[in-house]
């Protein structure tokens, strides 16, 4: 077994090469992507990884990747928590201005969703 | 006569499978010029039915760190979902001019494998991937296309006896027959396409080197 991971581990850097110089910091991104399609259990697992590595990028004044904010506001969609995924949404917008048009009609349906269920209580 | 057609034979016996590749015609993507690049689940001709949802993991990293503000896929994809489009292929049959406003894209990606299988041989399994990338931008111009195919077989250390070989072969084989592992292949495919290739999707307005 342990030769067997070290095969592989061999094998994925011989073919991932070396790694170029980065613009931002990704702190795993793709691979818990990769690791919630295999197994959506996973998906509170990658909420909570990516909100501590967004936190480390602001505590470092480092630039939050396109999309990560976002990332994280769907996850909490995903678990109805409707305030935290706006926050997040808001972020990605204030932090990319392409993201502008897509974030504000996000929070406006989440927003009008929350009236609408707040109204038939 | 004769001779002449056998030495226009040996030329080409000699220059042989020495394929330039095409030059790229980048015209339409510099006018474009876009900033952000929506990537929509990707289209699957392998019958891999967990191919597409891995693959969109790999986008985003290697198009952003190109430049290109790249919308959340998996927010995206959520979003095409509530639209009622789940597959690749139903969304490529959209208008890209409705998928980027839809997101206010300036592009969109769409991406098909072709190949995603290993094939199981005595000693040694070989992996490939196959995929076509394609983007166009919000007016419905094809800017850029690429195609990049990848085979992995594991190699044989050149060290020491033959059965120290056959053994090295036969664990390498054994791990792939059981975890196949594609993503270091489709990784390194979309590196290729979009970094490090000869031909290389421009840079974006966010690299560190201005385009």
């Amino acid at each position: 077994m342990k030769l067997a991971t070290i095969l592989v581990a061999i094998a994925t850097v011989v073919l991932t090469g070396c790694a170029h110089n980065r613009i931002y910091s990704w702190g795993d991104y793709d691979d818990m992507l990769y690791k919630q399609y295999k197994d959506p259990a996973q998906a509170l697992n990658m909420r909570n990884q990516l909100e501590t590595h967004v936190a480390a990028l602001e505590q470092n004044r480092q630039k939050v990747p396109p999309g990560m904010y976002a990332e994280i506001g769907t996850l909490y969609l995903q678990s109805n928590d409707k305030v935290k995924s706006i926050a997040y949404y808001k972020k990605e917008q204030s932090t990319w201005p392409e993201s502008r048009g897509l974030m504000t009609a996000m929070i406006t349906n989440i927003s009008r969703q929350t009236a609408t269920a707040a109204g038939t209580k | 006569m004769k001779a002449s057609l056998l030495i226009i034979c040996a030329a080409f016996a000699l220059t042989g499978c020495v394929t330039q590749p095409q030059k790229k015609d980048f015209t339409a993507f510099n006018a474009a010029k876009p900033r952000s690049i929506l990537v929509v689940p990707i289209i699957n001709k392998s019958l891999d039915v967990d191919a597409p949802n891995y693959m969109l993991s790999t986008l985003p990293v290697p198009l952003a760190e190109r430049g290109y503000y790249v919308f959340p896929v998996n927010t995206s994809k959520m979003v095409l979902e509530q639209e009622g489009f789940y597959e690749g292929e139903q969304i490529a049959q959209q208008s890209p001019e409705a998928l980027t406003k839809l997101f206010g894209a300036d592009a969109v990606l769409f991406v098909t494998i072709n190949r995603w299988d290993a094939q199981y041989a005595f000693i040694a399994t070989t992996v490939t991937v196959d995929f076509d990338y394609r983007m166009v931008a919000k007016d419905g111009t094809e800017i850029w296309t690429d195609k990049q195919k990848l085979v992995y077989s594991p190699q044989q250390q050149n060290s020491g006896s033959p059965i120290a070989m056959l053994v090295a072969a036969a664990i390498n084989a054994a791990i792939a027959r059981a975890v196949p592992n594609y993503m270091p292949l489709a990784r390194q495919a979309n590196d290729t396409a979009l970094l490090t290739g000869p031909q290389p999707l421009p840079a974006g307005p966010y690299a560190a080197v201005k385009p």
